[in-house]
């Protein structure tokens, strides 16, 4: 249990008997919950934690052949749950963890009671009677700006061009900043989140959900949202007034408001 | 002046709204949701645009491509909110005319009472002329990358230990070799561990030797043993070059251990067979110098009762040591390829008949030579010859009460194979596998058999060119079985 407590950076917070488990997304951490994480808290039990690879994580867990999935992230979510004894979560999943939650609670349904995803896309990539808003091409372009900013700041000369392994201060630079994912494994992070095609999963959702959708993001368009709400049993879609795919940190109010009715 | 004075001034001469719009950097205000609401001039010519076309129409979002929009809304916006503002982010800026503009981008946020974002203020300087070097050096660096990876791989190739040491002899690099030779984690390794790995019998002396060179810069060409991973000493020759700076300065010693140890051990054996072939033909010249020396004195007496038995011996010991000299010869035909083989089919039988002749004649020894009369072979006849002659000699010489000996010959699947077999006291087990290798002779305690201990190598690399093998079958108290293989085909 402290293992895991210790890889994956768990914090516990609230004074509530249900729990409500937050998870991330690509390439932030916790931290990215804070402007809703206080509204839950006198009624809630609130767990944050952050995936291996991640914000203040443990990087010597983080191995290529367990990450390089989703089901690899699933799995650390059913870690925490398993290492905390929790039952009947409330799970919250930012972007790709909103599709990481859904393949835990496909494979271990016990532990949930309900889902809450935030702007969700079972798949970026467009396909043949599919939008899911990317082409190919798109996402290289992505990569490239991600290699460019390898460190997410590059004040610093060539930042791609001068490694990190031997350099630990720039170790310590980034545990120190906002989305703090080490380079090698964001862009790992990057091709499996974007290349991933959970569409076949949401059908076998047993557990109750909600779709929470900005009504202008780039990354998860309307009709993704609206492909969820059609394939996925049990899901209720809310479209809030917002534009980007943060809507818990661009309009805190408002996706505070979706979920409690949810709740 | 008083400060009033030049407030007033200052207020004069800058204009504000002048530094700006022609700022040498760009200067953008948008909204939330990206609508540009203020922009200035130096910035709306990168991107080929009036204000009219810009503000209040287009948002910051529409002049970056669809992956530098997921950038932004994934890192740039919520770093934004979290952190209030955003360093330097290296992006790319779509113009009208449709080329790109290498941007750094820097923002802050600007924030109502309550602490949620209003507007964002942004600075982006021109980074073009950035990109391009950073292209050159990624390029430069995958290019030394990947000249580091064949180098590597190389050095790794070659069967020698591969080390580069700092000037004062530190080592800082081994290869796949050196730390497989040594088994040693990690690959790293010390100068000292190196010197406690060298035999203590070498040790002193390449200590002093490698000082020496690391101070006048020389090169160091050694041989020692070094201890590897089982605890065995090999011979080595250790080689160390220096690597100049073009100031003359020494930046690296190149070296390599070279495995030499099955030469070293030919040269110990070759120098034993020297000083063992002087003395077996010293033995009959002796004898035979001290004979023609009795006949010089009897040379007026032609009729002395003696002379004949003299004259038996002086033959006796010249014929042995023409044998011996044939043995050499032989050895030195089979070393430089020379040997020709003149194939012919012939019957085993009589062959084998013609050999024991002499035995017969000269020893008390019964001979049994079994096997179908019929058979033939395809091979060197006096070769073969040669072979079983020296398996019967020996069996004479090692074996002297067995009394009989018998030869058989047998065609088997593949090949024919002869044997030579003695009553005699058998060869100890451990001695077997070296009874065919060069300069071998058998200690047979008081050097009682003569020889150079040619004869068996000689027999097996006859045999090895027909294409065939030799063995011996032995045990102790009961005899000896030597045999060869021919094969039937023709080889």
């Amino acid at each position: 249990m402290e293992s895991i407590i210790k890889r994956n950076n768990v914090n516990v917070i609230g004074n509530g008997e249900q729990v409500m488990l937050f998870a991330h997304g690509f390439g932030c951490d916790q931290r990215s919950w804070q402007f809703v994480v206080d509204a839950f808290t006198d009624d809630y039990r609130v767990v944050l934690f952050d995936y291996v690879g991640s914000g203040k994580s443990d990087l010597s867990q983080y191995s290529s052949a367990k990450y390089g999935k989703l089901e690899g992230y699933a799995q650390d979510i059913l870690d925490v749950c398993k290492a905390l004894s929790l039952r009947d979560v409330i799970f919250v999943g930012h972007s790709v963890s909103a599709m990481i939650g859904a393949l835990a609670a496909v494979r271990e349904p016990g532990y949930f009671k309900k889902l809450v995803f935030i702007g969700p896309s079972p798949r970026y990539l467009n396909d043949e009677g599919y939008t899911g808003g990317f082409e190919r091409a798109d996402l290289e372009s992505l990569f490239e700006f991600m290699d460019s900013n390898y460190l997410g700041w590059s004040s610093t000369m060539a930042p791609a061009i001068m490694g990190n392994a031997d350099r630990p201060e720039l170790g310590a630079f980034l545990t120190n900043s906002f989305c703090a994912t080490d380079p090698e494994v964001a862009r790992e992070f990057a091709r499996v989140t974007f290349f991933s095609d959970n569409r076949a999963d949401l059908a076998k959702l047993t557990i109750e959900s909600l779709t929470l959708q900005c009504d202008e993001d780039i990354i998860a368009p309307l009709t993704v949202g609206e492909y969820v709400k059609a394939n996925t049993p049990n899901n209720e879609l809310v479209i809030l007034k917002a534009t980007g795919h943060c809507p818990h940190i661009s309009e805190p109010t408002a996706t505070i408001k979706a979920i409690k009715a949810f709740l | 002046m008083t400060s009033e004075n030049v407030k007033e001034l200052l207020i004069r001469v800058i204009d504000s709204e002048a530094l700006y719009q022609q700022a040498p950097c760009g200067y953008i205000t948008f909204t939330t949701d990206g609508t540009i609401i203020r922009i200035n001039q130096t910035l709306l010519s990168w991107l080929g645009h009036t204000a009219e076309e810009t503000l209040y129409i287009k948002k910051f979002g529409d002049f970056l491509s669809k992956g530098g929009q997921i950038h932004y809304e994934m890192f740039f916006r919520p770093m934004l909110n979290v952190s209030g503002s955003v360093k330097e982010l290296s992006y790319e800026l779509h113009t009208k005319q449709g080329t790109v503009f290498h941007v750094l981008f820097g923002a802050v946020a600007i924030k109502d009472d309550n602490g949620q974002v209003i507007a964002v203020n942004a600075i982006l300087t021109d980074n073009t002329d950035r990109k391009h070097y950073e292209q050159e050096l990624l390029l430069a660096r995958n290019q030394a990358e990947k000249e580091k990876r064949n180098l590597q791989f190389l050095a790794d190739l070659t069967p020698d230990l591969i080390w580069t040491t700092t000037p004062d002899g530190e080592i800082d690099y081994i290869n796949a070799r050196f730390a497989d030779y040594f088994q040693v984690p990690g690959r790293t390794f010390t100068q000292d561990q190196f010197l406690t790995r060298i035999h203590q019998d070498d040790r002193a002396d390449f200590i002093t030797a490698w000082a020496d060179k690391l101070k006048c810069g020389d090169p160091l060409s050694h041989d020692l043993r070094l201890e590897n991973h089982n605890g065995e000493y090999k011979w080595h020759l250790v080689k160390s070059v220096p690597h100049y700076s073009e100031q003359q300065e020494i930046l690296k010693w190149f070296g390599s251990c070279t495995d030499i140890n099955d030469h070293k051990l030919a040269l110990t054996k070759k120098d034993e067979f020297i000083s063992v072939a002087s003395h077996e033909l010293k033995t009959p010249l002796t004898t035979l110098m001290g004979i023609l020396q009795v006949l010089e004195r009897l040379k007026s007496n032609p009729s002395a009762p003696m002379l004949g038995e003299f004259i038996d011996r002086a033959n006796k010991n010249a014929k042995k040591i023409n044998s011996l000299v044939g043995e050499l010869l032989n050895v030195g035909q089979l070393t430089a390829g020379q040997l020709r083989l003149n194939k012919e089919y012939f019957n085993i039988h009589e062959l084998l008949d013609n050999c024991c002749q002499y035995v017969r004649t000269e020893h008390a020894f019964e001979i049994v030579i079994d096997g179908d009369p019929e058979l033939q072979v395809y091979a060197d006849a006096g070769r073969i010859e040669q072979v079983v002659v020296n398996y019967i000699n020996n069996a004479v010489k090692y074996a002297p009460n067995s009394g009989s000996l018998t030869i058989s010959f047998s065609k088997l699947t593949e090949d024919i194979k002869i044997s030579v077999t003695d009553n005699g006291p058998g060869i100890p087990e451990e001695k077997i596998p070296y009874l065919f290798d060069r300069f071998y002779r058998i200690d047979h305690g008081g050097s009682q058999y003569a020889g150079l201990g040619l004869g068996l190598y000689i027999c097996a690399e006859i045999v090895k060119r027909h294409g065939g093998r030799v063995g011996v079958d032995s045990e102790l108290g009961k005899g000896s079985a030597f045999w060869l293989t021919l094969p039937i085909t023709k080889y």
